[in-house]
């Protein structure tokens, strides 16, 4: 009996599925690391590290190692104010 | 990021644009990312770690951002001169290292590799060594 060629569609479109999904999450995800792989597991020092790296740098991976900053850095600390405190 | 119990009210990041006062004495930021830091993270507390105790003592006194301001300079300005004397001795062997740590979620035990041409070439031109606080003398150290 010949080989039913059509019940191997369903599991192409299957398989062809879960490759774009997998090369979409891979395209996100080299696009918002530039490049390097995901950190996980952050804590809360890891986050205001990234902060505090993306005020030196102006990316969250972007890394530097001059030991003195420069001196923009001294004035764009980031506070966040609620309306009510700022305008009041 | 929320505040907790000001989940109602709206909040924005404010940056305040005006410099520090003339009257305090001027000191330059540590201008290093979380992977150099992390890199240089034992050196810095071997070396510096008089003046790290003395501003964590100031700060349990009295949590006033005034009230340490003198340990804190103190502070940045070891940790600026550890950094420059790494970079000074052994630029190389540092930016493998933070680059390996940089690409490995800041694991050190991805990153053994690096780090022993590193300690040895700090060992080898400043006679500094990655020491463990609190760790039992008697096992061999993973890191050697």
């Amino acid at each position: 009996m010949p080989f039913p060629f059509e019940s191997v569609i369903p599991f192409g479109i299957m398989s062809v599925m879960f490759v774009a999904t997998g090369a979409g999450i891979q395209y996100a995800q080299n696009k918002r690391n530039e490049g390097k792989r995901p950190c996980y597991s952050l804590d809360d020092w890891d986050r205001k590290m990234m902060d505090r790296d993306q005020r030196l740098t102006g990316t969250l991976r972007g890394q530097a190692d001059d030991p003195i900053a420069p001196p923009e850095f001294k004035v764009n600390s980031v506070w966040k104010v609620y309306e009510s405190l700022r305008n009041g | 990021m929320v505040n907790p119990g000001y989940r109602h009210f709206k909040g924005e990041d404010w940056v305040d644009p005006t410099p520090p006062p003339a009257s305090l004495p001027a000191v330059e930021e540590v201008g290093s990312t979380r992977a150099p830091l992390n890199s240089a993270s034992y050196f810095i507390g071997s070396v510096c770690s008089e003046y790290n105790e003395d501003f964590m003592l100031c700060k349990n006194e009295s949590r006033s951002p005034e009230h340490c301001l003198l340990e804190g300079r103190k502070v940045t300005r070891c940790a600026i001169d550890v950094l420059q004397k790494i970079q000074a001795n052994c630029r190389d062997q540092f930016r493998a290292h933070w680059q390996c740590l940089d690409a490995n979620n800041q694991e050190f035990a991805q990153c053994r590799a690096p780090e022993k041409t590193y300690n040895r070439c700090l060992f080898a031109a400043l006679g500094w060594k990655k020491a463990i606080p609190d760790a039992p003398a008697d096992r061999s150290l993973v890191y050697e």
